[in-house]
């Protein structure tokens, strides 16, 4: 038989997760229930995260916004939209309203699918997981909380408890390519966050390597030649080499979603694109 | 008098169905109703060594773990016949569980039973089956090498190879050819329903709750498979939640359902998991097509060579007929059609809505594009050239034929002459705009066996009318009320059709887009015989304002029958009854269909579509689908739309989504619908869908020729000759994937 | 396990708490309208609200829905006898309705969205509907059916 543990607090959560550390946790169910329901594993103990009221909230915490790993995607959509762009345009292209419901960004997370949506949004924004347990508290850069498809840093007896992330100090964008215009797991996808104010980019790139991953050298081209004491339009020769400098951070593989050659060549365009929208949105 | 046929009325069935009222087959409720799953083979090819079933009999609430070492013996598997014969229709002519030998992946190797579900899915993981893998073949790529000619195919229905005129010669003689090569991914029906058979015995007898296309049809395979007699068996199909081609053949769930009910003495439900529905009832074959097509200078045709090959099972000799009705559609003197099959370790193939039309008739209509487009033709008038204005075969009459009005009220939908011919030339944006049309044709498929329907009229005037079929959801429940109450003569609410059940007259299965034909035949058959049976009596009855009067001079309207010219002189039916003290009367109705008739009656249709191409992305959206179409009489035009429209959608996903992928173990990559994808909401084109009506006399007495496959026939190839249109490129794969555009 | 279904206290003996509320709903409490047909969320005919919130209920572990709130098909009409509820006469009107078997997840869907936008635009509908596949109809009188409804014409 499998046990159903239910703490109504995040101490008490922190508590069962240390006893059991084999205990799977299970907020919206949209990963773990189809493992369930398909059979493919039976745990020892399922850790229900739904009834702990802190996971489930958002807040400013200083210069940051501190956000519970049980924010549904809706929710970062309806009331985080103003604040983090970027990780709502990326909410807004997950599953389906009833997935969105019940999806969170902690289970994005603890999943650690290189195709998470929600992942290159806050890459691009350099977001921060905290990870806790009863040992105390941990903050990891989201570029370091992946290690591989499906594996992250997170011990057996922590769990995750908020992301932390600057609101958006300028244009920020998400796109995704998918054979349906729905309900589709991203053959490759992008995010950009333009900080004009430290005249600095942020990238993330999904669905095309072992864990989605940043392109730093993009990001340190386009930051050094964007013009942005002029701003005005943008040289389409520096969006192709944003792209192409994009395209060859990735590292992908041919997969039944897509060839790594369609995945680099759609980079590349995603780059480009997402970098023209986010400057012409900086020049209005 | 028609006043009921052809109205858009709503769903007789509709209400049960947005309540959650309606009983599927996994809805039934039964008193001691338990569960078995089925477990599937991990390998295509080779023979189980051992199973170890301890664990699994041990688990909670397990009643019975059923393998090759212990399945109860039943009958003999009857030969592979298309259901529309009306008789036993085995999806394949293997039984699994009948010796350690496996054929495919996911052939039915152990039957589980326990108290609830979950505990039957638990138990079947705690099962241990150990294998000898052997060398396998399961897609064209590895078995091209040892190919065959069919002698025949489809059940033994069709010959292997089909030829008419000299198709060297006419190539030889041609101004202009085209060779194309065509390849086509696996497809699998997916309707949201998995299949289900809920089981019970009552001593020798046998209920059995299927999800099937034919009530008979599961019938008659049952009491072959079980040994059973058909007098003893009851097949109960209330509602089907979707098909298309699955449901057509009985597999060996309901049977494995019925033993294990038997087994352990309690009503046994067994419901397919989706990913069983991947290796459990049928897919349309992966496949690969040659076409070489030969015009003269003015674009007629003078050669159609079409070549198929594709892998069937190691049992019968299946291949969808993808080369017939494009062997038929346009006027050329010279054709050559031959199927080549390679045995593969899968089960056998069966029907996928439009099995055949939909493959063959894309490599037609995209390479009669292309042909156009080196003659410097329009493609509509490449096909007007071509239209074949008698059967291509031995010129003998269509039994009705529209087409022509169909491309014309097409294009007029579509704005065809407004196309700027030159690919490329479409621009929104950024965006590159195509604009495609090709011909859709289906068949007029006929039963093989009489169709049966019985009317019953109460004395107060109401009627129960009833035939066997089941209603897969295109409507036939309403359609049939509608010709039962006009048949009759009386309102339409007063007329109840019964349906779904095998004690029901005798129709064969809901296929082939026949359904719709057949019944309302033996429904009009059985109405009429009652209606003048009732205008008899009257005729007969000294009480009845009608007595002595000329039976051809009586109509009925509204229940009440009457002297055509003179109105007021008649009475009710409810009159006629209650008068002679009667509590009802009652007829059946039998249609004998005539011949085969799909060679020279077909629904036809003209379709466009308009499509917009991302050239940096390779993305495809579909903006506008049109579709008129001659299907003969519409019985209810709501229904009937929908079944095209819903066809369009199939012939778009067909076009860009659809492919089962088989993976290096010899089992289907994809099983599931989060990997197959199937258009969503947002995914669906604005759709214009129009009927021509004909009048045809040959294939049923109302003139139906069936709505329910023909408006996927040609989307394939009108969504490809409008992507050619937009970007130039020419694709002969399907789906078409992002890749193929850039 | 104890939850409200359909604004009635209900008790399922013998739970798995692994297992879905869908299966709870359908063998347990003999609630099959909503259906089981992909078990992973990609479908939508298991919709159901939860504490107000359109879920596909396969996705739903039978423990996280211990004392909450459960609608489903069968209560937006108040029972299975009832008369249908708006939305519901609208897919009739529509002919919205084929096999049925997608319908009662997209009921719930509909319910859910025009109760959060009343005057939905045309891609509001496709998007909102997105997580509930219809095999038969190919959208369009699906479309029809939450115009209808939305203009209080059903």
């Amino acid at each position: 038989m499998m046990d159903f543990l239910t703490p109504v607090t995040w101490a008490d959560a922190l508590a069962v997760k240390a006893d059991r550390p084999e205990a799977v946790p299970v907020a919206g169910g949209t990963d773990v229930m189809v493992e369930l329901n398909f059979h493919r594993r039976r745990p020892a103990a399922l850790l229900d995260l739904t009834r702990v009221p802190e996971l489930a909230a958002w807040g400013r915490d200083g210069d940051v916004l501190r956000v519970g790993a049980g924010v549904s995607y809706t929710r970062l959509i309806e009331e985080l939209g103003g604040l983090l762009p970027g990780l709502a345009a990326a909410s807004r292209t997950v599953g389906s309203p009833q997935i969105r419901n019940r999806g969170t960004l902690g289970g994005n997370l603890g999943s650690a699918s290189p195709a998470g949506d929600g992942h290159p949004p806050l890459l691009a924004a350099g977001a921060v997981v905290e990870l806790a347990s009863v040992r105390g508290t941990r903050e990891v850069p989201v570029a370091d909380f992946f290690t591989g498809p499906k594996r992250s840093v997170l011990a057996p007896d922590e769990l995750i408890a908020a992301v932390l992330v600057a609101p958006a100090d300028g244009p920020e964008q998400f796109a995704k390519i998918g054979t349906r215009n729905a309900m589709v797991i991203a053959v490759s996808s992008f995010a950009l966050a333009l900080h004009p104010g430290r005249r600095s980019v942020g990238t993330g790139i999904g669905s095309a390597a072992p864990t989605p991953r940043r392109a730093p050298e993009a990001e340190e081209f386009a930051a050094a030649h964007l013009p942005w004491d002029g701003p005005g339009p943008l040289d389409p020769d520096l969006a192709r080499r944003f792209g192409e400098l994009v395209s060859a951070a990735a590292a992908p593989i041919d997969d039944v979603r897509g060839t790594a050659a369609y995945r680099r060549h759609s980079l590349s365009v995603l780059a480009r694109r997402t970098l023209t929208w986010a400057w012409e949105e900086l020049c209005e | 008098m028609t006043t009921a046929i052809g109205r858009p009325i709503d769903r007789v069935d509709g209400p049960a169905k947005v309540t959650g009222a309606g009983r599927y087959s996994a809805d039934v409720p039964l008193p001691g109703l338990v569960h078995a799953v089925v477990v599937g083979s991990r390998i295509p090819a080779g023979r189980i060594i051992s199973i170890d079933t301890r664990a699994a009999e041990q688990a909670n609430g397990v009643l019975a773990v059923l393998t090759h070492l212990n399945l109860p013996k039943g009958g003999s598997v009857p030969p592979l016949v298309p259901s529309l014969a009306g008789a036993a229709a085995t999806g394949q002519t293997f039984f699994p569980m009948q010796d350690e030998v496996i054929h495919y992946a996911g052939q039915h190797v152990a039957v589980v039973v326990a108290e609830t579900l979950e505990q039957a899915e638990h138990a079947a993981t705690l099962l241990r089956i150990d294998y000898a893998a052997a060398p396998f073949v399961t897609t064209v790529e590895q078995g091209r090498e040892q190919a065959y000619e069919a002698r025949r195919i489809f059940g033994g229905f069709l010959p292997g190879r089909v030829e008419r005129g000299d198709v060297d010669a006419g190539l030889a003689e041609a101004a202009v050819t085209v060779d194309l090569g065509y390849r086509y991914a696996a497809n699998h029906h997916n309707p949201i329903e998995c299949s289900a058979t809920t089981a019970v015995w009552q001593g020798d007898r046998l209920t059995v709750y299927d999800a099937t296309q034919g009530p008979n049809a599961t019938l008659h395979t049952l009491a072959e498979l079980l040994n059973v007699m058909p007098s003893h068996i009851r097949v109960v199909t209330d509602f089907v939640g979707g098909s298309f081609g699955c449901k057509a053949m009985i597999w060996d769930h309901p049977a494995l359902a019925a033993l294990a009910a038997r087994h352990v003495g309690r009503p046994v439900r067994l419901a397919l998991s989706r990913e069983q529905m991947f290796s459990s009832v049928g897919h349309r074959e992966q496949q690969e097509q040659q076409l070489t097509l030969g015009a003269d200078a003015q674009g007629r045709l003078t050669a159609v060579r079409h070549h198929k090959l594709s892998p069937t099972s190691h049992f019968d000799d299946w291949a969808e007929p993808s080369l017939g009705v494009a062997s038929q559609l346009y006027a050329c003197p010279n054709y050559q059609g031959v199927y080549r099959l390679i045995r593969a370790n899968t089960m056998t193939p069966t029907f996928t809505r439009c099995p055949g039309e939909a493959s063959g008739m894309f490599a037609l209509e995209t390479a009669l594009d292309e042909l156009a487009e080196r003659l410097g033709l329009d493609p509509l008038e490449i096909r007007l050239r071509n239209y074949a204005e008698t059967t291509p075969g031995d010129g003998t009459p269509w039994s009705s034929k529209k087409l022509r009005e169909c491309y014309r009220r097409g294009a007029e939908l579509a704005g065809w002459d407004r196309r700027d011919p030159r690919v490329g030339a479409l621009r929104d944006g950024d965006t590159l705009l195509g604009w495609g049309m090709a011909t859709s044709a289906y068949p007029c498929y006929q039963p093989g066996n009489p169709q049966r329907a019985r009317a019953r009229l109460y004395a107060d005037g109401s009627a129960v009318v009833q035939a066997s079929i089941s209603d897969i959801g295109t409507g036939s429940a309403t359609a049939m009320t509608q010709v039962a109450a006009d048949g009759l003569g009386v309102q339409l609410e007063r007329v109840r059709f019964q349906y779904g059940d095998s004690d029901l007259p005798n129709t064969a299965a809901a296929v082939g887009s026949a359904g719709a034909g057949m019944v309302s035949a033996a429904v009009h058959v059985a109405t009429t015989a009652l209606r003048d049976q009732l205008i008899a009596q009257a005729l007969a009855d000294p009480g009845s304002p009608l007595h002595g009067a000329d039976p051809r001079q009586v109509t009925v309207a509204e229940g009440r029958m009457a002297l055509r010219e003179r109105p007021d002189v008649g009475e009710t039916y409810a009159a006629l009854l209650q008068r002679a003290f009667m509590a009802d009367a009652e007829a059946v109705g039998t249609w004998n269909p005539p011949p085969d008739t799909s060679g020279g009656s077909m629904t036809f249709g003209a379709q466009f579509a308009q499509v917009a191409v991302d050239p940096d992305l390779g993305l495809v959206r579909v903006r506008r689908l049109i579709g008129v179409f001659d299907a003969g009489r519409i019985l209810n035009r709501k229904t009937a739309h929908s079944q095209l429209m819903g066809g369009m959608i199939w012939g778009m996903s067909h076009a860009l989504l659809e492919g089962t992928r088989m993976g290096p173990d010899g089992r289907w990559a994809n099983a599931s619908l989060g990997e197959y994808l199937v258009p969503v909401n947002a995914d669906a084109p604005e759709v214009v869908v129009e009927t021509v009506e004909s009048t045809d006399t040959v294939v049923n007495p109302l003139g139906v020729k069936g709505v329910g496959e023909v408006g996927m026939v040609g989307t394939a190839a009108a969504i490809a000759n409008a992507i050619h249109h937009a970007t130039g490129k020419r694709l002969h794969r399907l789906p078409i994937t992002i890749e193929d555009l850039l | 396990m104890t939850c409200t279904v359909n604004g009635v206290p209900r008790t399922a003996d013998d739970v798995w708490e692994g297992e879905s509320l869908l299966y709870v709903l359908r063998e347990r409490l003999g609630l099959p309208g909503s259906k089981n047909a992909c078990e992973q969320g990609e479908c939508g005919s298991c919709t159901v609200y939860l504490d107000g919130t359109a879920v596909c209920s396969c996705l739903v572990a039978a423990g996280q829905a211990v004392g909450r709130e459960v609608v489903t098909v069968e209560g937006l009409s108040g029972g299975p006898d009832a008369e249908p509820g708006p939305v519901q006469r609208a897919f009739l009107a529509a002919g919205a309705v084929q096999c049925g078997f997608c319908t009662p997840g997209l009921i719930v869907a509909v319910d859910d969205l025009l109760s959060r936008n009343p005057h939905p635009t045309d891609p509001q509908i496709r998007e909102a509907l997105a997580g509930n596949l219809c095999r038969c109809t190919g959208y369009e009188k699906i479309m029809e059916a939450v115009r209808l409804a939305a203009g209080g014409q059903a």
